[in-house]
This record gives structure tokens, sequence and C-alpha cells, in this order.
């Protein structure tokens, strides 16, 4: 017993003498905690990559200046192995021993909301963008903010949209599978719809990884709806549309949340995945002015030069958090955490992501663009500022393609 | 003399740890939380799973429960925290109970299948009720306090600890041991193998889902995957097993000795982490087989040859 007892407080005293690590100089250190291993690995190394990459590019055109000081930044960078209570301790860690100055965030929703408590506890500000959930911002907390599109608001453009066509919709159907995120896209599409006086006829939950639509579909043929808003998962999407077209379901317009953006989706449905609708909280578009990249476009083309692989909105999102803390960190004209919180709280500033400006509880409000494919090609068709490109509407019947 | 010099060395190691928050960094103090809380866990997997020889792969359904009734407690009906571990305690409790009357009538590897997919049954059945806030998950109120997090976290391994202490010497006890070398015999001998494995698996239960409670109410937010965390399960049969099953202290060390030497890994060689600690447990498995606490008993007979010996008797 007194072996193990030692033992114990062996391996306790290990543990001490090797977290002392020295404290980082003279730069603008940035800390985060991100997923490089585990299940959601693959989502997590966009932010490793998205924030490595826009530092760098700050970097090279000189840092920040904060007062009359030229800073560098400089990342510390924790892979959490995909767990809550590990990344959590790594972002103690980060402040209390690494004493980094600010905060990047982890990738989903309940990583950053676990996380968000740290920074609070802290008073150090933590910009993240990969959390999008509703729940971050419901706690009152100050430094916390978020840069991906709330999940409550996905269908706002498009039922924006939908009050503008001709003839306009009246019954929807809203279909959504039972997990945490498309449960909260439902709960915050049902107000937004019977404000904007459309009916809802049809209120589905469906298993995820459902791969049988037909009982769903007979019951959108039956209640004979205009419209149908589904929020789900890829492989569920793309049986839906599959089977929709062998019972002739129809409706004037269908919209999903994910997929339809997606190269993968159109080669798996080839002409059959003309005009479905659907979202995007980040395209590429040399609209989209920046300081340190130019345009989105110009950003979208680099990283996938040096990474390989094209950046979707996740990783638009990580850019946009660095973004976001270097001009944070000028206004304030210090590296005071508090004082760089205000001034994040402050922000309003054009990005490669679009408009970064925070709401009183910390989320970005950032609308999303509506697409359609249309002969085989993604279109933007509606944006924050109206339509973009004609939308095709009426869907016709299958028969009639 | 000698029994008192042991015990002195317990008391001496219990106050250092229970010290430990006012000398430690943060970031020790919250890496003792979630050692300690592991620790609960694989000292209550060792209470079915080291002492009465059931590999039940279904702890992490107790300690989601139990993470299910503080979050419960606490935002949907605005009790203290103290409620949520009895109500938390008390759902392990009943479903270790219902559940281990059919279960516990399997054996082997029969058993651990029919525990390995009850953490998903009950995920699947959590989701779908709005008072666990389904699919969304719970938020709770934070409660900047760690030192409290890491006393009742310590105090919960104590309890488990002394729980298991007394096991190795009451009939209780040795009736579960008697049903893990011989069922049969032991019916026969006039033990109520029922009555004590329900009871193993239902104390089992209760540490478990009390770590669960803690978890919650630390971390402050609560899914059905991160309470149903299968992953969980392995971790805490792994640190029993490395330790030692069947022994009092050989799942608390497994526990400390795996979570700092994955802790160590983490923040060292951030990236490859996963693969050096997966190398550690092959390593572990293959050269003790029978945990620490078997290496502390044999390694002065027979000293290195020791890890040769159960290579070879181990053959792979």
């Amino acid at each position: 017993m007194s072996i193990n007892t030692l033992r114990l407080a062996g391996a306790l005293f290990g543990a001490v003498a090797l977290y002392s690590a020295p404290a980082v100089a003279e730069d603008l250190v940035l800390g985060a905690s991100v997923q490089l291993t585990g299940p959601v690995a693959n989502t997590g190394r966009y932010y490793k990559d998205a924030y490595e990459f826009t530092i760098d590019k700050i970097n090279e055109a000189g840092g920040v200046k904060v007062g009359d000081k030229q800073y560098k930044l400089a990342l510390k960078l924790y892979d959490n192995q995909s767990d809550v209570n590990l990344s959590v301790r790594q972002y103690t860690q980060l402040i209390t021993q690494d004493k980094v100055n600010l905060l990047l965030g982890p990738f989903a929703s309940n990583f950053a909301l676990a996380d968000s408590a740290i920074s609070e506890k802290y008073q150090v500000p933590m910009v993240q963008g990969g959390g999008a959930s509703d729940q971050i911002f419901s706690r009152n907390f100050k430094y916390i903010f978020g840069t991906l599109a709330p999940a409550s608001n996905y269908f706002g453009s498009t039922i924006a949209m939908m009050k503008e066509l001709d003839p306009a919709p009246k019954s929807v159907a809203l279909l959504y599978a039972d997990d945490s995120f498309d449960v909260s896209v439902a709960k915050g599409t049902r107000p937004l719809l019977t404000d904007a006086g459309f009916t809802i006829a049809l209120d589905e939950r469906y298993t995820s990884n459902a791969s049988d639509f037909n009982s769903l579909l007979s019951q959108v043929k039956n209640a004979n709806v205009d419209a149908v808003l589904m929020a789900g998962h890829e492989t569920e999407i793309l049986n839906f549309v599959r089977q929709a077209k062998s019972l002739s379901v129809a409706p004037k317009l269908y919209s999903f949340t994910v997929g339809v953006p997606s190269e993968d989706f159109r080669k798996a449905l080839g002409k059959d995945a003309d005009y479905a609708y659907g979202m995007s909280a980040w395209l590429p578009s040399t609209d989209l002015k920046d300081r340190w990249f130019g345009d989105a476009a110009a950003f979208a083309e680099a990283y996938k030069a040096k990474y390989g692989y094209a950046p979707d909105y996740h990783a638009a999102s990580g850019a946009a958090d660095v973004e976001a803390l270097a001009k944070a960190v000028e206004a304030a004209g210090t590296i005071d955490p508090k004082a760089v919180r205000d001034a994040i709280a402050k922000l309003n500033f054009d990005s490669l992501y679009g408009t970064v400006a925070f709401g009183e509880n910390g989320q970005i409000n950032l609308a999303q663009t509506v697409v359609q494919i249309q002969d085989g090609n993604l279109a933007a068709v509606y944006g924050g500022k109206g339509f973009i490109e004609k939308p095709k509407y009426p869907m016709p019947t299958w028969d009639a393609r | 003399m000698n029994s008192a010099i042991r015990i002195a060395i317990a008391l001496l190691a219990v106050v250092v740890l229970a010290a430990l928050p006012w000398f430690g960094s943060d970031v020790i103090v919250q890496f003792g939380i979630s050692t300690l809380l592991l620790a609960v866990l694989a000292q209550g997997w060792n209470i079915i799973g080291g002492y009465t020889g059931y590999p039940s792969f279904g702890n992490s359904t107790f300690f989601g429960l139990g993470a299910y009734g503080v979050a419960v407690a606490m935002v949907q009906w605005n009790m203290p925290f103290w409620v949520g571990m009895v109500f938390g305690a008390a759902m392990a409790v009943c479903f270790a109970i219902l559940l281990g009357l059919p279960v516990l009538r399997l054996k082997g590897h029969y058993f651990a299948i029919a525990t390995l997919a009850l953490a998903q049954v009950v995920a699947a059945i959590v989701s779908n009720i709005p008072l666990f806030g389904q699919n969304i998950g719970l938020v709770l109120p934070p409660l900047n306090n760690d030192a409290m997090f890491y006393e009742l976290s310590l105090a919960l391994l104590l309890m488990a600890t002394l729980t298991v202490w007394w096991l190795t010497r009451s009939r209780f006890g040795f009736g579960l041991i008697a049903i893990r070398e011989n069922e049969e015999g032991a019916a026969v001998m006039g033990v109520n193998t029922t009555l004590y494995k329900v009871m193993a698996f239902a104390l089992s239960g209760l540490f478990s889902s009390l770590a669960g409670g803690i978890q919650a109410y630390w971390i402050t937010f609560l899914d059905p995957a991160s309470a149903f965390d299968i992953s969980l399960n392995v971790k805490m049969i792994i640190m029993a097993v490395f330790g030692g099953p069947g022994t009092v202290l050989g799942p608390i060390v497994g526990a400390v000795v795996l979570s700092a030497v994955s802790e160590v890994l983490s923040s060292e060689v951030t990236n490859a982490a996963g693969l050096f600690f997966g190398i550690v447990v092959v390593a572990a498995v293959v050269l003790m087989p029978r945990g620490l606490a078997d290496i502390v008993h044999h390694f002065r007979k027979s000293g290195w040859r020791y890890f040769v010996q159960n290579i070879r008797a181990h053959r792979i």
C-alpha cells in the first residue's frame, strides 16, 4: 500500500514539474485548443489551418499596431483530442500558464459552451468561429463572441425570399433531423414562418441517418404544401430528393440546410439536383473585400494553394476570428484583455467572411445567402440586400422536366 | 505496528491531496478533478468488474444518468445541486437493479455484449424526452469554484475506496469474490448470488452516477452524446485493469498514472498523443496483464523476469 501511495504522490509531483512551461515573449499570443484528433478532427483541422494562415498573412503585412508599438501575432495551439474535459483544461493552461493574451475558439457548440466558462472566469475574450448554438450566447457571458451564423436563423433569408416570390407560397412543411443542431434550426424557424404569415401545414421530426422518407413524403403530398424546408444531413437529403422523384412529390420550392452548395451533391443527383434551394453562410466571392487578403476569392485561392483543399465557411469563420482580434487590439490601443473585450463588442468591419459585428449577446448576425441549383450550376439567388440572380420558381412537376 | 504505519501514510496522503487546491495551480486542480472522477469510475467498475468478475461495459450509462439527474434538477426544477445528486443516484440505482435482474444472468462475453449497447439505448431514449432537453442538451449555471469540485471528487473517491476496502473484509465482499471464482460453487455454499450481483451492480452504479453529477455541474453543459460516451467506459476499464482489478488501490493508481501519462503526452507532443497512449496501453497489457498491483507483489521475487514470464504465459 505504501508503495502505491508513493506512486500516486510521485505521479502528481511529476505532473506539477512538467507543467511549469516557459512564458512566451514579446509577441501577441493567441491561444486555442482545437480537435486535431478524434471523431471531429476532420472539421477541427479547418480551424487550425485558418488560424495559422491568417496569422501568417497579418504578420507578413507587419503585424498589428497597438498604440505606437508593433506586435507580431503568434499562435499557441493544443490538440484537445475531441475531449471536452481536456479542452477546458487546455484553455485554463493557456491563460494561467502559457499567459496567452487572447483566445480563439474550438470547433463545435458543446466545446464552445464548456470553454466559454473559462474565458468568462479569467476575463480573457474568446472569439470563436466553431459554435453556432444559441445556447452559448444565452448565458449573458461578456467574454465570448461567435462568428458562425446562428442556427435559429438558418432559414431566415430563405423565408425573406419566399415572401417576395410570385406567386408566393402559402403553406410550408418543416422537416428536421432529431440532432441538437437541426432541432435548434427548427425551433428558430417556426416563429420566423408564422411572423411572415406562412402556415406550417406539417411539422415533423425524423431520426438522424434515416434512409426511408416514403411516409414523410406521402404526408407532404397529402398536405399539398407549397414549400418544404428541411434541416438535416447530406445523405438524408440525397435520399429525400431521390424518393421525392419516385413518388413525384413536387412542391413549388424545397430548401435544405446542407448539401446543396457542395459539388458532391450535384454529382450524386445529376439533373435531379436542379431547382433545389440551399444556403451558404459564405461564398468565396470578390464582393467580400478584406484588408489583408484583398477579397474572399483571393483568400480561397491562396488557401487552397497552401493546404490542398478549398476552404469552406468553417475556415472563413476561423480567419474572421483572427482578424476580429487583430482589429480589436488596434482599436483598443492596448493588449489589456478587458479593453480588447470592449473593442470587440464595438467592432464593425468588412472581411473576407462578411461584415463582422457582434450583437448584444456576442453573436454575429450574418445573413445566409440563398443558393439554387440551376441547370447543374450553383447560383446565388438571394442575399442580405435582395435578389441576386433570378430564382427558377416554381419548380415544375417531375414529369415536366 | 505495521498497520498503524499504513494508516498513517494513508491519512497523510489524503491530507496532502486535500490541500492541493491551496498550493497547486489552476491547471493542476482541474487535472485533479478529472483524474479523481476517473478514479471514482474505475473504482466503481472495480466492484462489478474486478471483485464480482462481471466485465460491465454499461457503467457510463450510470455516469450519464447521474449527470442528467443534476442537470434536470438544477435547470428544469431550479433545485440545489445536492438534490440533483440524490435524484441522479436514485435513477442510476433503480436502473441498475431493474436491469441487473435480467442482464446479470448472462456471463462472460454475453454479459459484456448485453451491457455494451446500454449507453446508446439510454442516450436514444433521453434524446426524446423534453424534460431531459432532448438532443439540444442542458446548460447548467456556471460555478467558478474548482476547489469545491476538487474536494467533492476527492471525498467521493474516498467513499468509494473505503467501500471497496470494506468489501475485502466483509461477508458481502467474500460472496462477490466467490461468485467471480466459481458462481455455482458460491451458490452451493449458500451465497444468494442474484442478490449479491445486483447489489454489486447497484453499488457500482451509485458511485459512477455521483461522479457524473459532479462532472455535469463542473463542465456546465450536457447532451446525450457527452453523457453516454462509450469511450468513457473503455477508459475506466483500462484504468482499473492497468492498476489491478480486484485490489483496493489498483484502480486509483491506474487512473492517476494513465491520466498523468495522457496529460503529459497531450500537452508535450500534442499531435500524436493518442498514438503514444495506445502504445502505453498495449505495452501494459503485454508486460503486466494483471495490473500494477500484481507487479508490486511479484516483482521482488522474480525481478525483471516478471515481464518475460508474462509475455511467455500469455503468448499472443
